[in-house]
């Protein structure tokens, strides 16, 4: 672990070699103004590398260097040797570049021509064959981590979901959640457990996305011809950050979301009650009328359980086909246990969610719900919904857990 | 070197001295035609990506007339081979012949043109337009494109007729008819290999196999591994 | 037709703007290509400060997500082509005919031809600003985003049309470049003679014409897809997006070599003058410029490593992706050979030549480590990929660009540049660009990712955005002073002389500016770095080389004359593209303005093919161009020409020689060393004396 810059305050940057004596027995790189001794090149270097390592920040949410589980883990293994090689090429040829342009400088009164020197084949062929030889070295073995990291470790009981990129929001699917054949479809927030496998099936409604959370794993575009595929396994519980890393329209730097890794027992817990029929106060219920009313949130959202297959399948038929059609919209049935709303951009609470539902384009500008539902078509874009209507809603929204 | 005679005005192109004694014109010609290479390859490329992958019919196997495109190509090969004899008549003065071969070169190709018009007309009171299904698409794309090389060359030759008709062409400029040679050849190239993979081996294409909605890694198909 | 010609008198003016507008000379046409790109560069570098203004803080609300989108999308393509690439047709258009001592390019009309739909296509991409529509799906905006359902507007009509007017006109450049350096060449230069600018010029040109059609192919098929109800890349019709970004990068990536070799072609040239010592392994700098542009083709996939290709796909485009360092670091190996023993001269070409140098491996070692495709799938699409690109953009193909600036602008205007606010220019923009994209890199790994329009706070990119956007000031304030810079030189009395360097090149024999015929009588080419042997051996003689090449009067060359029809060629081709944009949605004729674009095209080329190239030449002689640009001029032209030093060229002898002084061995046959002007040991020739 030495070796890895970022991981641990123990790593020791490697120290710049003497540089050896030149036949005049000059240990320093002459110039008329000024004198850059071994000391100040190991300072520099020092420093340099000090102010690299600062930079880096572990904690930082999406920090591609705080890692959390094998792929991850892996990659950026070979990231920071890459790292080391990039930062031992680059200060060998900075360096010798600048050592040549301060050492050969013309200077005044230098009329008669250098050494008109116009090769040297062993030099030549040195420095094609050293760099040929350490990237072959490189490449093979970066090919065997990529095929190391193709798929889950064999015997690895890995949970296998499936996620569908919508622009700009995030469904989750799991075939088959707890083992026993539950099929779940949640969305926005990703739920797993810790210390396990998750083989993710990418797949995507419209355009191309990408499903990306940094500290697990590299992104995978998702692909509407496609069913790409990876996998990842957290090493901790806590939550994680992910992020769409595909271009994918308007709203696409708001297309995050979460990823909530939980203790095996929790994560069962919350499979179990997934779809339970919530206990709905009488505020509540008449907000879940409000909610199923015709025309209203239920034809792009489902609030009590998974959605079926061809449920989904017409919402994003209409989307597709029609400029005005309604549009498919995430899965409401866990919202209460969700930590954001709006695919992982503001706190969940009872004030964000109402501004949401008054306006969503005040949160999220460019989305479809304000974009498509019919509620939303007013001259400033704000609900055709009254106030008391909105409690009800957030009431129904707040107890769907 | 630097033995350069003066050269008169009127001397034809070919003897201006060029590094390589290629005349300039001829080797814009070859290096045009190499581009044109990549155009045609990669709408070819499209074409093959795409073959079985239509989602409705019609199919090639519906709508493909194999004889028939066989006489237009024959025309084309036949037109070839007037060019053939154009270039020929240039370059040993033949006013006449020179205007009969170029004329019968432009008349095949324009025949072929019409064998082309005549189909896509058919095919679109079969059922096949260009936003049919993906072998609409590319089928009539490629072809399209084919097409227009093909007009452009036949008023390119009559271009050239004209010019013959009032004496100016011979061996001297035998340039002129050489370069609209070598475009129409390559043109008629092109056209062999589009028959051979359009028609004689993805004119019996059906509709996919399998599951329509579908289509994961079907690039594969073509491009190899990726 | 032809009677259309006897009727429109030729264009005659040989000033005005009239004369600009009918030159075909590839100096002015150089000039106008320049002065082109660099208003698209200030237009560019004006979106990028939008973007850099809305990222400076987090959760901005400077512009929206719609106008961010169309800034990232117009500064991207903007940049590269209607920045980089028509400022390397510049240089190739000044540079190579002189490079090559040749009168103009093979094609003269076609040359102003490809500068007119040039202009016009970055016209037409920017026009999509007057009707806010401009485009806004990236730089190589990803197909099915590109798609009606997804951007019912007209910004990709106007990109995929713009675009496909600007290859019209890079495709029209490469075949004439391709032609004048083939075919050109003044006697006596071999193709391994050739400068190394001549021989990227060469090799971007192949590039050109071989990449240029596969994304019009793709280009083409979009339209369609857009206009016309095909399903090339619409899933629901069985198209695959992903053959779209097939297309796009087997162009893409023999692109990024297109930009970035005339830079190190410039580069090539300003190493040695500056250091007054050959280029280090020439041969071999060649050969690896050749295989950088073969291998450019192997390798597109790189920029798909995480659409799913599979594992064994990825790995060969993994390996040919990293192989590719090693031609490149051959070349800058090569370069600090040149360096090295040299007397390095640091005018500020050569700080430029340097900084290129010096950025260029920091963005090429970025580069290697995309390669890895397991590191890529963390990297990609992050601001570490920003970072690569302006470190091998900005930092090198940009930087090579301006080090050919400030080297060849004596030669243009016979004026020096004032160095000290060069110099200035310079470090403004080292440590600008230091300061805006260094930071990049962390905030790519830190999971910054790009073409975000805001950004919470909550990730910790404040810090860094922030100084980026610091960057961008200094950056703003050193172009500021280029254009102040360049405004006060032209100013000056001519101060330049023919050679201020002492440089290698032809074109440092003539006058600056070199007069319309450029060379009164074409140079026998006695080797590589030509006008160095001819200086060094006269210096040896006694009588240094002082005067550049008699001025002669032009009426005595033929030279090809000013014509209209290119100008209305392009006019044709811009109706042609930009009618497409005005769609009737009548059943037959839904597009009427290409029509009447195609006919004034027509009647373009008609006119074009019947104008003799000169005027002396009317009559009889109805061939389009070729050759008459470097026509030999009349025998009257050649008295008043500087006397060559007997013995050289022709009369030589061809025995294997060792330099007396330096000890080089001479490929050639000649009385003095061209590598250091010392005498030749030659049992043939005894009775000379050292230099
Ligand atoms: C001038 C343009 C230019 C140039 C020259 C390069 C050069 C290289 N590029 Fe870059 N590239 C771009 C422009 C360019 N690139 C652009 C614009 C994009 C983004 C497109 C987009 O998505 O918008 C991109 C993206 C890009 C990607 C895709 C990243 C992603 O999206 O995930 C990759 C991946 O492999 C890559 C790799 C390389 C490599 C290996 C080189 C090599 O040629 C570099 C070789 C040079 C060196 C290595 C340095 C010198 C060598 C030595 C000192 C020798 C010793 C070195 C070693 C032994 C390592 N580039
Ligand atoms: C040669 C190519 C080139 C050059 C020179 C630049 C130059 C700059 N680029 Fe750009 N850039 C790209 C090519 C280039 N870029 C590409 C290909 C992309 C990808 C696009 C995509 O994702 O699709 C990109 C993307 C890109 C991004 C990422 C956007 C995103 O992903 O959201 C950013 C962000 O900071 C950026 C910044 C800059 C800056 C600050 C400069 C500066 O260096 C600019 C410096 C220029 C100036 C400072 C000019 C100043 C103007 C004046 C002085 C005018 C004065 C006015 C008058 C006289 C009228 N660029
Ligand atoms: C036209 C379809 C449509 C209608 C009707 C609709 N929504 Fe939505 N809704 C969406 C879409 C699409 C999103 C995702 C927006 C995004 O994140 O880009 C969404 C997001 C949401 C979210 C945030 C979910 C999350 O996990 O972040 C809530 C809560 C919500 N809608 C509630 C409602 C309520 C309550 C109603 C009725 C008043 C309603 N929606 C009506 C389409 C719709
Ligand atoms: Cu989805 Cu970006
Ligand atoms: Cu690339």
């Amino acid at each position: 672990m030495g070796l890895l810059p970022f991981r641990g305050a123990d790593s020791h940057p490697p120290s710049v070699r003497p540089r050896r004596r030149d036949k005049k027995g000059k240990t320093t790189l002459m110039s008329k103004r000024f004198t850059i001794t071994r000391k100040h090149l190991f300072l520099l270097g020092i420093s340099a590398i000090l102010l690299l390592l600062m930079a880096c920040a572990p904690d930082a949410k999406q920090s591609t260097f705080g890692t959390s589980g094998p792929v991850a883990e892996q990659q950026l293994l070979l990231f920071n040797v890459l790292l080391w090689v990039m930062i031992i090429v680059f200060i060998l040829v900075e360096g010798v570049l600048l050592y040549a342009i301060i050492k050969f400088r013309r200077r005044p009164g230098q009329d008669e021509l250098p050494p008109q020197t116009h090769g040297h084949t062993a030099l030549e062929i040195t420095w094609t064959i050293v760099p040929t030889i350490l990237i072959l070295g490189l490449g093979i073995w970066s090919a065997i981590t990529l095929f190391d990291l193709d798929q889950p470790p064999a015997g690895a009981d890995a949970l296998e979901i499936t996620v569908v990129g919508h622009q700009w929001w995030w469904e989750f699917e799991y075939p088959d959640a707890d083992g026993n054949g539950k099929y779940i479809t949640t969305a926005n927030e990703l739920k797993v457990p810790v210390d396990r496998a998750v083989r993710v099936n990418l797949r995507s409604d419209d355009v191309i996305h990408s499903f990306w959370i940094p500290k697990l794993a590299g992104k995978i575009d998702m692909v509407p011809t496609r069913e790409n595929y990876m996998w990842f396994q957290a090493d901790e519980t806590g939550t994680f950050y992910g992020q769409c890393a595909e271009f994918c329209g308007t709203a696409h730097a708001q297309m995050k979301f979460l990823v909530q890794v939980l203790p095996q027992e929790d994560y069962l817990a919350w499979v179990e009650s997934f779809g339970e029929a919530p206990t709905l106060s009488a505020q509540a219920q008449q907000g879940q009328t409000v909610f199923n009313s015709t025309g209203g949130c239920v034809v792009c959202h489902t609030a009590t359980g998974s959605d079926s297959q061809e449920i989904v399948a017409s919402r994003v038929q209409s989307f597709m086909t029609t400029e005005t059609g309604i549009a498919p919209g995430p899965n409401l049935t866990d919202l209460a246990t969700r930590e954001r709303v709006g695919a992982g951009l503001v706190e969940l609470n009872r004030q964000n969610l109402r501004q949401w539902l008054r306006n969503p384009e005040d949160i999220k500008p460019g989305n479809y719900m304000s974009g498509r539902a019919a509620i939303y078509q007013t001259a400033d874009g704000r609900a055709n919904l009254s106030e008391t209507e909105i409690s009800l809603l957030l009431e129904y929204l707040l107890s769907l857990k | 070197m630097a033995h350069h005679t003066e050269i008169s005005h009127h001397a034809p192109e070919e003897e201006h001295p060029t590094t390589t004694g290629i005349n300039n014109r001829k080797l814009l010609m070859w290096v045009f035609l190499s581009s044109d290479c990549l155009f045609f390859g990669s709408l070819i490329a499209t074409y093959m990506v795409y073959r079985g992958q239509s989602l409705v019919g019609p199919y090639p196997v519906d709508i493909i007339d194999v004889p028939i495109t066989t006489i237009s190509t024959f025309v084309l090969l036949c037109s070839s081979f007037a060019m053939v004899r154009a270039l020929a008549a240039t370059n040993e003065d033949r006013q006449g012949a020179i205007i009969f071969w170029l004329l019968t070169t432009a008349v095949l190709g324009a025949i072929f043109i019409g064998f082309q018009v005549y189909e896509f007309n058919l095919f679109k009171t079969e059922g096949l337009r260009i936003d049919t299904n993906l072998f609409g698409t590319t089928f009539f794309t490629l072809t399209g494109f084919h097409g227009a090389h093909v007009t452009l060359g036949i008023v390119w030759l009559l271009g050239l007729a004209w010019v013959a008709k009032r004496g100016r062409l011979g061996p001297k400029t035998a340039l002129d008819v050489e370069l609209a040679g070598l475009y129409w050849h390559f043109v008629d190239i092109v056209w062999i290999v589009i028959f051979t993979l359009l028609y004689l081996i993805g004119g019996f294409d059906t509709g996919p196999a399998g599951d329509p909605s579908l289509v994961p890694h079907s690039i594969t198909g073509f491009l190899g591994l990726i | 037709m032809a009677t259309l010609t006897d009727v429109i008198d030729r264009p005659t003016s040989q000033s005005g703007l009239w004369s600009w507008i009918t030159t075909v000379d590839h100096k002015r046409i150089g000039v106008l290509y320049g002065v082109t790109a660099f208003i698209f560069l200030l237009l560019g570098g004006i979106e990028a400060g939008i973007i850099r203004l809305q990222l400076s803080v987090p959760d901005s609300t400077l512009v929206s997500a719609d106008t961010f989108n169309q800034m990232f999308t117009m500064h991207g393509t903007t940049m590269i082509f209607l920045v980089i690439m028509p400022l390397s047709a510049s240089f190739f258009n000044f540079v190579i005919p002189l490079a090559i001592g040749a009168r103009d390019v093979a094609f003269p009309r076609l040359n102003a031809f490809s500068y007119w739909v040039f202009l016009f296509g970055g016209l037409l991409l920017n026009a999509s600003f007057l009707t806010n529509q401009a485009p806004d799906a990236g730089w190589f905006s990803y197909a099915n985003l590109t798609e009606k359902p997804f951007s019912a507007n007209q910004g990709l009509d106007y990109w995929a049309l713009g675009l496909q007017v600007l290859g019209v006109s890079s495709l029209a450049a490469a075949f004439n470049f391709i032609v004048t350096i083939v075919n050109m060449r003044a006697p006596g230069m071999s193709l391994m003679r050739m400068p190394l600018f001549v021989w990227m010029t060469l090799v971007t040109s192949i590039l050109l014409v071989l990449a240029f059609p596969v994304i019009t192919v793709g280009l083409i098929e979009l339209t369609f897809d857009r206009n016309f109800g095909t399903n090339f890349f619409v899933p629901e019709g069985g198209g695959d997006p992903i053959l779209w970004q097939h297309l796009f990068w087997v162009f893409g990536h023999p692109e990024v070599y297109i930009l970035i070799l005339p830079a190190m072609g410039i580069v090539s040239e300003v190493l040695p003058t500056f250091s007054r010592k050959p280029l280090f392994g020439y041969p071999v700098v060649v050969f690896s410029g050749v295989v950088i542009g073969i291998m450019g083709w192997a390798v597109w996939s790189h920029h798909m490593f995480t659409v799913g290709l599979g594992p064994v796909a990825v790995t060969v485009f993994m390996i040919t992706t990293m192989l590719i360092a090693v031609p490149t670091g051959v070349k800058i190996f090569n370069w600090i050979g040149t360096l090295w023993g040299g007397q390095v001269d640091l005018k500020t070409a050569m700080l430029f030549a340097l900084g290129f140098v010096a950025l260029f491996i920091v963005g090429g070692l970025s580069g290697v480590s995309h390669a890895v495709a397991p590191s890529d799938n963390q990297q990609q699409d992050t601001y570490y990929i920003v970072a690569h690109i302006h470190y091998v953009l900005f930092g090198g193909a940009l930087f090579g660009i301006f080090a050919g600036v400030y080297y060849w602008f004596p030669k243009l205007t016979g004026k020096l540049f004032h160095e000290g606010l060069g110099k200035l220019h310079f470090w403004l923009y080292f440590i600008g660009m230091n300061v805006t994209f260094f930071p990049m890199h962390y905030l790519g790994l830190n999971g910054m990712p790009r073409r975000i329009y805001t950004y919470a706070s909550e990730f910790g990119w404040d810090g860094l955005n922030m100084l980026a956007s610091l960057g961008y000031l200094v950056l703003f304030v050193g172009t500021l002073i280029f254009i102040v810079n360049v405004l006060i030189s032209l100013r000056k009395e001519p101060d330049a002389g023919h050679d201020p360097w002492d440089a290698p090149g032809l074109e440092w024999s003539i006058a600056s500016p070199p007069p319309s015929y450029n060379f009164a009588k074409i140079p026998e080419v006695e080797g590589l770095d030509h006008y160095w042997i001819v200086k060094r051996r006269a210096a040896a003689e006694g009588r240094p080389v002082t005067e550049p090449e008699a001025y002669v009067d032009p009426s005595t060359i033929h030279m090809p004359d000013p014509s209209y029809w290119p100008l209305v060629t392009a006019i044709g081709v811009l109706i042609l593209a930009g009618g497409m944009l005005f769609d009737t949605g009548w059943d037959y004729i839904r597009f009427p303005i290409p029509f009447i674009g195609g006919i004034i095209c027509f009647i373009g080329i008609i006119a074009w093919a019947n104008e003799p190239p000169a005027k002396e030449h009317a009559g009889g002689d109805h061939h389009a161009e070729g050759g008459h640009g470097m026509e030999h001029h009349p025998a009257t032209a050649t008295a008043a020409v500087m006397e060559r030093p007997a013995g050289a060229g022709a009369g030589a002898v061809t025995v294997r020689l060792l330099c007396s002084n330096c000890g080089n061995q001479l490929s050639s046959s000649f009385r003095f060393c061209p590598y250091c002007g010392g005498a030749v040991e030659s049992p043939a020739e005894p009775d000379h004396q050292e230099g």
